[in-house]
Order: C-alpha cells, then structure tokens, then sequence
C-alpha cells in the first residue's frame, strides 16, 4: 500500500459529516433569504402594484412609440442651434469633471486614513466634505446653483464640479487607503516630510488608478450633464425639456436619440483610453 | 564613544496591549556589524523601527549621534531619520519609478517641497547617485524601472538608496529574507564592504544565524522581547543558539 493509498483509506475510516452552513449560520442565512422575498412581497401588495398591468404595460409602450415618438426628427437634431447645445454639453461636463478632479486631489488625500496629516481633525472634515457632495443628487446642486446664480452655463459646471469631486474624491480615498505602505515607510526613513512622502511613496502607486478615475468621472459627468439643462443650467438639457412641454414627442425622441448616441461614443472613447492606461501600468 | 546608545527600551502597539520589547539595552560603536537575532515575532523589527522612530517606544532612551531620539517631533525627527539609512526585507522601492528616481529619493530629507514635485535634484545629488549606482554594480539598469530587476537588484538599489542619505547609521530589516542563499551572501559582503568603505556602523536583523555568525562582530539575540544573549559573535555558542530559538520548535 503506498502513503496515499493509506491516506485516503483513513480518511474512509472516519466519515464525517460536512456541510456549508452549520446551525446558527444556517438559520441566518436562509432566514434572510425568507426576509428579503417577505418583504418583496409585502412591498408589491403594500404599493398595490397590479401585476397584470406590468405584463400589459408592452404592448402599450410598442403602440405609443410607434405612433407618437415615430419618426424621428432628425432634422430637429440637425439644426445649428442644438449641435450648439451639444458643444456646451461637452464643454460644461468637461469643466465640471475637470475642476472636480482638481479639488479630488487634496480631497480624496485629506479623506484617506493612512495618509490623512491629521486624523483627529482633517480626516472626519474631508470625509463629512466628500460625503455632502454625493448626498445631494446632481439635480438638486443644479437647482440650488440656478436658484442662487440664475440661468446659465455657471450653475450647471459648479454642479457638475461638487458631483465629480464627491464620487471621485470617495473612489480616490479608497485606492489611497489601498496602497502598499512599504515604500512610504522607506520615505519617512530617509527624513520626508509628509508633502515629500506623498509625491514619492503615494502618487506613484495611485497614478494609474487616478487617470481611471478621472476617465471615470468623465463619464458620469457627462451624463449628468445632460440632465442639468433640464433644471435651466443650459446644454441639451434644455431643448429637452422645452420639447417635453410641448409634447413635440418626434423631437423628443430625436433628442433622447442623440444623448444615446453622444454617451455611447463618449464610452467607447474611455473604453479605449482606459485600455491604453492599463498598458501604461 | 558609542553612535548608537539603546537602554531598558519598552516597546507596544496598543496602549493595552503587550509589550513587544521588555527592556532592551545595547550600544553600537562606530565600527561595528550588529546583529539582532531571534525567532519570528521576538521583537527585532520592532526594535530597529524604534530606532529611528517609525515606532515610538513607550519608555527608554535611544541616544544616537548625540541626540535623545524619543524627545524629536517633527523637524527635528526628520532631521534625525536623514542620517539614519535604512533598508528592507522587502526592499520597499517606488515600483513605478526609475531605479535612478529611487536611488535619489535617499536625498529627499534635503531637498525642498518643489524641487520633489519636479523631481529635480542637484547636479551633485545626481553625480553622487550614478557613482553610488557603479558601486553596486547596477550603471547599466539607471533608467529601468524598479519593478524589471530581479531580487538582487532591486535590494541593491535599496542598498544606494540608503547610501545616499550620507548615513551616520544603517538599520537593515531582514535585508536578505526575500533573497536565495547566494544572493544573500552577495548583499551582506556587499553592505560590509561599504559600510566599512565609508565607515558606517551598521545594525543589522536577521534571521539566518550562518549569515549573523559569518558577517556581523556582535550579536543580540532576542526572544518575545527580552535579551537572551548580548556580546560579540565569538561567544555564541550552540546552547546559547538553543535556548535563544526553544520558542519557535515549539
């Protein structure tokens, strides 16, 4: 009998029982498994939501779409006026992403635990910061921004601006936090201050993560971007809003048309950045 | 006199926790190759990280070039660490960065907030780093990056990046542990012959007692952070060596 032989006929010596989840793990597990469908159902029967009419509902959608958002304008699309609305839609994202990517630096540092220059103080008030900024949805910093600074391209950059550092400030944070800590030990050894050890053990490490993130951030902007007109900070949104007024519903479905088209091209371009950053290392 | 002065060091994580070291006292002189050995978790990273102070002790002095190192804070403390080189197990470079950019980083102590973001160091820092990069056998790799050279290499980066410091002291942390047999023995003769080239007394963990015994004049041995043995290499012995590692067979 060779050793492997013996081992497997111990082993057969001996069988024991084996299962994933042993009481109480299991009673947690399956129990929230019964919560989660409970309270799905409960919900449903709550909200009175009728079943029968979300079957019927596609029949419907096809008939409306068919009659009323067919055909599409694309000559409305077309016109100079809008592809100007489009320019501002670019150029309004492109400011708000970029100058939210500019206070994400300091930000998303001061907000980061191990590297924080002080964590009694400057880590909490960069966290509470960051945190306000994705607590207000986009559309509601738009309407505040228009309410304060009136119609306008302004507005809807600042914004876009607070949206882009909220999010990109959190995801920063994290790849910060995520580092290798060795080489910032090696830093202070050599007698770094903190700004030092920052640009030579931190950056370094996170450079790559951060172009991701600012391409990232691009995209969302980007998208948001189109809503913001709809709240008066000026871009496409606008004409959006002012069709859906007048149910001009075929210039609707145009406009809707070019934001899909616009945000598909906007990610096969970062698709494809993001892929020549991921060759950079 | 001695640049190095260690006495009844206590050392913790947590204010509750244990202590990590129990009272350690030694001095290093201007000459020597000190080892500290002992088992995994006796406390000899620990020990080398109060040094120059990445811990902070929780009792005890450590006196090096004349200075009481637990009383520095912030300028002061950065001061101190520029003439302390340190090198690692895990060799702890800037993957990302030029093995040159590396090397030059061993300057930053010295060098203002500016002239790092553009990393534009002095003429004479860059002079210093290409003789120090000859000196290691490294002047065909300056403009690799960190990460495309292999163990040896990278831990002799390491080894000019600690030079480059003008070090009055060297702290090496398991310089080897990551290394084979071979290369280890290469990195210790390597960092003996420059230390006593350029006359730095060095203090060195190790694991490897064979490599401890070979390179390094006096040896402490440490175990759950209290001295088990302390004199010069010659008087170790086997027993010594037994009791020193008991914990860890168990």
């Amino acid at each position: 009998m060779t050793p492997r032989d013996m081992s497997i006929a111990t082993a057969a010596e001996a069988p024991r029982e084996w299962r994933r989840f042993r009481y109480p793990h299991s009673l947690v597990s399956y129990g929230s498994w019964l919560i989660a469908f409970t309270v799905i159902v409960y919900s449903i029967e709550y909200l009175e939501i009728p079943l029968d009419r979300v079957l019927g509902m596609f029949g419907r959608m096809g008939e409306i779409l068919a009659n009323r958002y067919y055909p599409v304008d694309i000559d409305y699309i077309m016109d100079v006026d809008y592809i100007g609305s489009v320019v501002e839609t670019i150029q309004m994202a492109y400011l708000g992403a970029l100058f939210g990517l500019l206070i994400t630096v300091p930000l998303a540092w001061f907000a980061a635990y191990n590297m924080t220059p002080s964590r009694l103080f400057v880590y909490p008030g960069a966290r509470f910061l960051s945190m306000s900024c994705r607590a207000v949805h986009e559309t509601i910093w738009t309407i505040l921004f228009v309410s304060i600074l009136g119609f306008g391209m302004l507005p809807g950059v600042l914004a876009l601006t607070l949206f882009s550092a909220g999010f990109a400030a959190k995801l920063f944070a994290e790849e910060i936090e995520a580092i290798d800590m060795g080489p910032v030990e090696a830093m202070w050894a050599t007698g770094a201050n903190l700004f030092q050890v920052m640009v030579f053990g931190v950056f370094p490490q996170v450079r790559v993560a951060f172009t991701g993130i600012g391409i990232y951030t691009w995209d969302v902007a980007f998208r948001a971007a189109t809503v913001v007109g709809f709240f008066g900070a000026g871009g496409m949104g606008w004409y959006l809003k002012r069709n859906v007024m007048q149910i001009e519903t075929e210039r609707v479905a145009a406009i809707i048309l070019s934001i899909i088209v616009l945000v598909l091209i906007s990610e096969l371009i970062s698709a494809w950045a993001r892929n020549v950053v991921m060759k950079m290392k | 006199m001695a640049v190095l002065q260690v006495s009844d060091l206590y050392a913790r994580y947590s204010a509750k926790g244990p202590d990590i070291l129990k009272g350690i006292s030694f001095d290093v002189e201007g000459d020597d190759f000190f080892a500290i050995i002992g088992p995994s978790g006796a406390g000899k990273s620990t020990l080398i990280r109060c040094i120059n102070r990445l811990v902070t002790p929780t009792s005890g002095r450590i006196v090096f070039d004349g200075q009481e190192m637990t009383a520095l804070s912030g300028k002061d403390l950065r001061r101190a660490r520029r003439d302390i080189g340190m090198i690692f197990q895990e060799f702890n470079l800037i993957n990302r960065m030029s093995v040159m950019d590396n090397v030059l980083s061993g300057r930053l102590g010295y060098t203002g907030n500016l002239r790092t973001l553009f990393r534009a160091f002095p003429r004479d820092d860059i002079d210093h780093a290409l003789r120090l990069l000859d000196r290691v056998g490294l002047s065909d790799h300056v403009d690799k990056r960190a990460d495309e050279l292999s163990g040896g290499q990278r831990q002799r980066v390491g080894i000019a990046r600690a030079l480059m410091q003008n070090p009055k002291l060297m702290l090496l942390d398991e310089p080897t542990s990551a290394l084979d047999p071979k290369i280890s023995r290469e990195i210790m003769g390597l960092v003996k012959t420059m230390a006593q080239e350029l006359n730095v007394p060095c203090l060195c963990n190790i694991h490897d007692v064979k490599l401890a015994m070979e390179f390094c004049n006096k040896i402490i041995g440490l175990q759950d952070g209290v001295t088990m043995f302390s004199g010069p290499t010659e008087q170790m012995n086997e027993a010594t060596l037994d009791e020193i590692y008991a914990m860890e067979v168990l």
